[in-house]
Order: C-alpha cells, then sequence, then structure tokens
C-alpha cells in the first residue's frame, strides 16, 4: 500500500507538474480558451498513448522487439527534451504579447503551432511515465491486491495532482513576470533531466560511447540510488556517476538554452 | 563511389551480424516477490555479456540502474534480455524501482 502510493505519486508527478505549470502559464495568457482546449487534448491522447505502450511492454519479449521499444523510448526522451525547451522559449516571446493581445492577427499563425506543441508536450508527458505506471497497476491487479491497489494508486494520484495544483497556485499568485520565470526555469530543468535521461540510456544501450565513466563520484554526497536520490535524479538530471558524454551533452544543452533565451529576449 | 559506399555498408552489415553472432555469456537474473536473486552477480570485466531478467512475480518491476544506464520494465512473467557493453574492474549497484526497498543488487566484474 505504502510502496504502491510513493511509486505512483512519483511516477504521475511529472505529468501533473507540467500539466499544473502549462495550465498556470495559460491561465494569465490566453483567454482565448483554445490553450487550455489544447492542453485537455494532449492529457486524453497521453493517456491513450500510455495504455498503448503499456501493452507494447507487457507483450514485448524478445531482443530485437525490445531495441526496437528502447529506441521508441529514448525517442520520446529527445522529443519531450526538446518540445518543451522549444516551448519555454516559445511562451517567453509570446507571453506579454498575448497578454495584450495587440498583437493578435500577427501572432495568430504563431499561437496556433504554440497550443500544438502544448498538446504534444502534454500528451509526451502523460504517457512516458503513464506506461510504467499502467505496468505496475497491472502488476498488482494479477497479485489479486485490490484493496492496495485502488487504495494506494489513487491516494498517490491524488497527491500528485495536489503536489501540481500547490505548484501551479503557488505560481498563479505571482506576478506575470515572475510567473513566467519561475516555470520556465522548472520546465527547463525538467527537460534537461530528460535530455540526460535519454544520453543515458543511448550509452546504455551501446548506441553512444560513454568516453569517460564515471568522470567522478558524488554518490557518498548525495547517492541517487535511494528514494530521494532517485528522485532528485529523475526531476533535475542529477548523476551520482556521470559519464562524460553525458555531462558533454548537459552542459551542451544549457549553453544551448543560455543562447535561446538571450535571443528571445521579450 | 556508389559501389565504395555499397561495399561500406555491407562490410558495417558484417560486422554487425558477427557482433550478433558471437557468443556472449548469458547471465540470469530472477526478480522474485521485490526481492532480486541473486544479489550479487559477477561477471568477467572487459567482456560483452547479455542480462537476461525474468520477473516472476507477482508484481511489476523495474530493473534499473543508473551507473549502468539501463532500465526494464517487467510485468509479472515477462522475461526481458539486454546487452551490456565490456565493463571496467568494480562494483555497480542496480535496484528494483517499483521495490526499492527490498530490491537492491549489484553487479561485480572481475
Amino acid at each position: 500500500m505504502g510502496n504502491a502510493f510513493f511509486v505512483v505519486w512519483r511516477e504521475s508527478l511529472e505529468a501533473f507538474l507540467i500539466a499544473g505549470i502549462l495550465y498556470a502559464w495559460l491561465q494569465g495568457n490566453d483567454s482565448s480558451g483554445k490553450g487550455k482546449r489544447a492542453l485537455y487534448i494532449g492529457l486524453a491522447a497521453g493517456v491513450g498513448l500510455a495504455l498503448l505502450l503499456g501493452w507494447a511492454l507487457l507483450t514485448v519479449q524478445d531482443e530485437l522487439t525490445g531495441n526496437a521499444l528502447e529506441a521508441f523510448q529514448i525517442g520520446t526522451l529527445l522529443v519531450a527534451a526538446g518540445l518543451i525547451t522549444q516551448m519555454v522559449l516559445w511562451m517567453r516571446k509570446n507571453g506579454r504579447q498575448m497578454k495584450a493581445r495587440l498583437h493578435a492577427d500577427l501572432s495568430a499563425a504563431a499561437e496556433k503551432s504554440g497550443f500544438v506543441g502544448v498538446a504534444v508536450v502534454a500528451a509526451l508527458a502523460v504517457a512516458r511515465e503513464g506506461a510504467e505506471t499502467v505496468i505496475f497497476l497491472y502488476g498488482m491487479s494479477q497479485e489479486g491486491d485490490y484493496s492496495a491497489l485502488i487504495g494506494g494508486a489513487l491516494a498517490g494520484f491524488a497527491a500528485a495532482g495536489a503536489t501540481a495544483w500547490l505548484a501551479a497556485k503557488s505560481l498563479a499568485r505571482l506576478n506575470i513576470a515572475l510567473l513566467l520565470r519561475l516555470s520556465s526555469i522548472l520546465l527547463l530543468v525538467l527537460a534537461s533531466a530528460l535530455f540526460v535521461a535519454a544520453i543515458d540510456r543511448l550509452i546504455g544501450a551501446g548506441w553512444l560511447p560513454p568516453m569517460l565513466d564515471p568522470v567522478w563520484d558524488s554518490s557518498s554526497l548525495i547517492d541517487d540510488t535511494t528514494k530521494a536520490g532517485k528522485l532528485l535524479a529523475d526531476f533535475s538530471g542529477y548523476r551520482a556517476r556521470p559519464a562524460l558524454t553525458t555531462l558533454l551533452a548537459w552542459a551542451g544543452y544549457w549553453l544551448l538554452v543560455v543562447i535561446g533565451y538571450r535571443r528571445t529576449r521579450p | 563511389m556508389k559501389h565504395a559506399l555499397h561495399s561500406v555498408v555491407f562490410g558495417l552489415f558484417l560486422a554487425s551480424t558477427a557482433a550478433i553472432a558471437d557468443d556472449m555469456p548469458t547471465f540470469r537474473l530472477l526478480m522474485k516477490d521485490g526481492r532480486i536473486l541473486p544479489e550479487t552477480l559477477e561477471v568477467p570485466a572487459g567482456t560483452r555479456f547479455r542480462l537476461e531478467v525474468k520477473n516472476e512475480g507477482p508484481g511489476a518491476t523495474e530493473f534499473e540502474s543508473l551507473e549502468l544506464k539501463k532500465e526494464l520494465v517487467l510485468a509479472p512473467g515477462v522475461t526481458r534480455t539486454t546487452v551490456f557493453a565490456p565493463m571496467r574492474p568494480g562494483t555497480y549497484k542496480f535496484f528494483d524501482d517499483f521495490h526499492p526497498e527490498t530490491g537492491q543488487g549489484r553487479i561485480v566484474a572481475k
């Protein structure tokens, strides 16, 4: 029961956080309601995709399809990281314009593509970890442990929703400039963590050389195999024993983000 | 030029099938009831090897290691395999991300 709660909470927190931040931002910046509709469509599509991916994970056993699935999962990580980053930069550029509604006609096209981005980001956020939650819950249902399943899982979902709601609510209280900046930073850190996870899995699959591995070992400081350490690793990209390739990719990511951020000064 | 490209591609194909065909040692790991058997797996250092992870259930498991950069989700009754690149001698921790309290193990490369 306690374990089910923790696993479901952790697996669904990312999706809820992304949805919450997007919702808070759209609340403050988009009065047309189109953005929120895009968000809901994305979330619903994500649930469908999670079920599909969960089913694939259930049936795949041989190595070749296993590799294909691995490649697909790495692909979703990379696309999610890229799209979130692009969306943050788009939000930064369009935030004030949309609020003022002065450039409504000019930015209509940009607005539309932005909303498609919102929907895809939301869908991927739900689908990625959602697939794992599907497997986890399926496993519990096989155990026949329905009271723990329903109690723990529902509590986990609710807690993740509450965590994200709290984050979104406190963000929405801030003035618009601070909201934009804080939610941007949160999303970028999350995107960097997804990117690091993708690079690590590319190395793990043998598709990228690790070069020097590990560069250092900080597991005595923060151990990423503990519950809290793993949470930090999942959400910030922290690694106690990073490979040089991962480190360079992480540094490259932030370099590009800083350049992009400077260019899109609102 | 095109010919040269073809032979390069063919060469790569041969190399890749050779890599698949060569006899990699296979090690087996059993995940059961939130536990990992054996908890310490000894493997030769500097050799590619295949790990076959079986989840006997009940419940789903997730074989995961940040150090080894691997993540395998397993529904009950599912067996999945993954290939490890040659390792340097040392101890590498892994865990069952769905049962972090009881499911801890390590691979020792010698």
